[in-house]
């Protein structure tokens, strides 16, 4: 049995999971607050949102009978690379409160080449050096951007 | 055309400020072009957070000259190294790869420079002629119009060169929703907002774009760190020579007009045009068994036409609001959020800004003829830069450009969600185009249906007494059925035995 659903294509699994999404969003327009038919010109809010649900549930539709009708492709899987670089600038994101928006930069100067397999240690310190000085010399001094400051703010005050 | 919007834009952008922003728009797209995996719309995307920092001249001059610059910039990696860097140039690789291995790559680039001008200032000409009338056409539109136009535009997903016609409907269908997002204008009701103060005003288009195109490619990237990449070098730069020029004369006359027409057309960009350019290209050649070994033509054709698509593309994207390419998507938003209004009204309040887009597009068309000719050899070792470095400085720019927008950290979120998002439905064959189309539309599908039903009380009927509107709808149906009718007549051809037989159960 799990061997059938592995076999089915692509197309089927993508068009099912679109189907799920236009059930959840559909069923997020039934949460909208409701107004009066006279405040909406008889155009509620849900109208277009429940329109488009509804081409993209057809179109999914359309996608998993012709997933169904094919066999599986064989596709490239997904490298450990991939999975390390979305977590590295996923996490990138949590640091720059804490860290500071120029300190995070410099550390994924540092953390994405040696994920991607530079090991060249001077030039990966060159670029954590150069590229948050060039964010800071153009976008802090000359186009004003005020990045969260992080430990740096508490080591200047 | 308005001669007065023309000469003001004029001396507008000889400004030394403007034409130097000219020049490094079409520096910085020739050298974007020119590292694999950076593409034009990925350049707009991440350059127009910054853009916003200058006054709307400025930027759209910067941003239009990025985008012709990058579409010729990408032929230099499909010729070096054989990977274009960016689809519209796929089919210059066919020829120019196997030139470049040959020993004639200063050769191939020198075609596709000059090809490229020529293809790009012919389509500039027919921008500052097609879209002032087309603009004109477009002021007795009404909502209706506007709604079936938009939604002819959509339908277009369903032809763009790619993926599946179903993928890319759906696909734009998904930039619908996420425009959705937000306080609905007629009724003032939260949509999908999850109490997030920030999503009130909806989902900015700048982190989606830059979600989709660059952290997109971004893991993409890093899904094929082992493959290996053959770079061809340049140690003698020759250039093509009066006689290459000669024989591709009508070939570079002949993909102008084509891809200035597939540009013109809602949606269509420089991919589809290079594509027909290179068939076109071959199916007039007198040597059509020299394509795919080195053949000059193919490399004149394509190019030629992916650069007219650029001016085409602008035509119903600054005259009707209806982006014509993934990048004119971008500048489209770019115009908008500079408080812009495409379409009609801004030929009538801003025509300096519109001829100032045109001029810019010249310039740039003219800078990187000797940008590519005269700094070959040094673009050439543009594709040597590590991607081990380039890509990890590409997301800080992601980081900082999703940031620096409205100093948000929830643009930031924005951004990376949309990246993710956006890898998983490229696995699937979704890719970011038809997202952004929908995205950049949404908000007028939705407010000129919102109004065209109250036009017509609530009745779908009154399409029916709008001809415009119902021509364009009647397009739009085509335009999607073509496709899944191709399936159908060609599952009856096959069904068919050629004796007329219909073929049974049990023979099938």
């Amino acid at each position: 049995m799990k061997r059938q659903i592995l076999a089915v294509h692509q197309d089927a699994v993508a068009g099912l999971v679109l189907l799920l999404f236009c059930a959840l969003a559909f069923w997020l327009t039934t949460r909208l607050e409701t107004v009066p038919a006279m405040l909406s010109q008889n155009v509620p809010p849900t109208f277009f949102p429940r329109l488009v649900l509804a081409m993209i549930a057809l179109l999914s539709v359309a996608l998993v009978a012709r997933g169904f009708r094919r066999s599986r492709e064989a596709r490239e899987r997904v490298e450990a690379a991939v999975y390390v670089t979305a977590a590295i600038v996923t996490g990138s994101i949590f640091l720059v409160a804490p860290l500071g928006m120029l300190l995070t930069v410099s550390l994924l100067a540092v953390a994405l080449p040696l994920c991607w397999g530079e090991r060249r240690a001077g030039r990966i310190a060159i670029l954590a050096v150069v590229l948050p000085l060039a964010i800071y010399v153009v976008f802090t001094l000359a186009l004003g951007v005020r990045f969260p400051a992080g430990v740096l703010a508490a080591l200047v005050s | 055309m308005d001669a007065s919007g023309l000469g003001a834009a004029l001396r507008l952008v000889t400004d030394p400020f403007i034409l130097f922003l000219i020049a490094a728009g079409t520096i910085g797209g020739v050298v974007v072009g020119a590292l694999p995996g950076l593409s034009s719309p990925m350049a707009v995307a991440l350059l127009l957070p910054f853009s916003l920092y200058l006054e709307p001249v400025p930027a759209l001059a910067l941003l239009s000259a990025l985008y012709c610059a990058g579409t010729y910039g990408g032929s230099i990696t499909a010729i070096l190294i054989n990977t274009p860097g960016a689809p519209p140039a796929a089919a210059t690789a066919f020829d120019g790869y196997p030139m470049a291995v040959k020993g004639e790559a200063g050769r191939a680039l020198g075609m596709a420079a000059v090809s490229s001008t020529v293809g790009g200032i012919f389509s500039v000409i027919v921008l500052v002629f097609a879209a002032p009338p087309l603009a004109h056409i477009a002021y007795s539109f009404g909502p209706p119009e506007y709604f079936a136009l938009a939604v002819f535009g959509l339908a277009m997903l369903s032809s763009l060169s790619g993926e599946a016609p179903v993928k890319n409907l759906i696909g734009g269908c998904l930039g619908l929703m996420i425009a959705t997002v937000g306080v609905d204008l007629t009724t003032g009701v939260e949509r999908f907002t999850f109490g997030v103060p920030e999503l009130f005003e909806g989902i900015d288009f700048i982190p989606v774009l830059i979600g989709l195109f660059a952290v997109t490619e971004l893991l993409g990237q890093a899904q094929g760190l082992r493959r290996e990449v053959k770079r061809i070098g340049l140690s003698a730069l020759r250039l093509p020579t009066r006689a290459d020029f000669w024989k591709v004369r009508w070939t570079i006359a002949r993909s102008s007009v084509i891809g200035t027409f597939v540009g013109i057309l809602p949606v269509e960009g420089g991919t589809l045009a290079a594509m027909i350019g290179y068939s076109e290209a071959k199916r007039w050649s007198k040597t059509p068994e020299e394509f795919g070994h080195g053949a000059i033509e193919g490399i004149a054709g394509p190019e030629a036409a992916n650069n007219a698509a650029t001016g085409g593309s602008m035509v119903p994207t600054l005259a009707l609001g209806i982006p014509g390419s993934a990048t004119a998507a971008v500048i489209l938003a770019g115009l908008q959020v500079h408080g812009l209004r495409p379409g009609p009204f801004l030929f009538q309040e801003q025509p300096t800004l519109l001829y100032s887009i045109f001029v810019a597009m010249l310039l740039s068309n003219i800078l990187f003829l000797f940008v590519g000719l005269g700094g070959a050899k040094i673009l050439s070792r543009i594709s040597l830069v590590p991607r081990t470095f380039l890509w990890p400085t590409v997301y800080v720019l992601c980081l900082v450009g999703a940031f620096g927008l409205k100093q948000s950290m929830i643009d930031v979120w924005i951004m990376l969600g949309s990246g993710l998002v956006g890898f998983v439905l490229k696995r699937y064959g979704f890719g970011p185009a038809p997202i952004i189309m929908g995205l950049v539309l949404g908000g007028l599908v939705e407010t000129s249906l919102a109004q065209s039903m109250i036009i017509f009380d609530q009745q779908w009927t009154g399409f029916l007494g709008r001809p415009i509107a119902l021509g364009f709808l009647g397009l739009a149906v085509a335009t999607a059925a073509a496709s899944p009718l191709r399936v159908l007549f060609r599952w009856i051809r096959d069904r068919i035995r050629p004796d007329g037989v219909t073929r049974g159960r049990d023979d099938s």
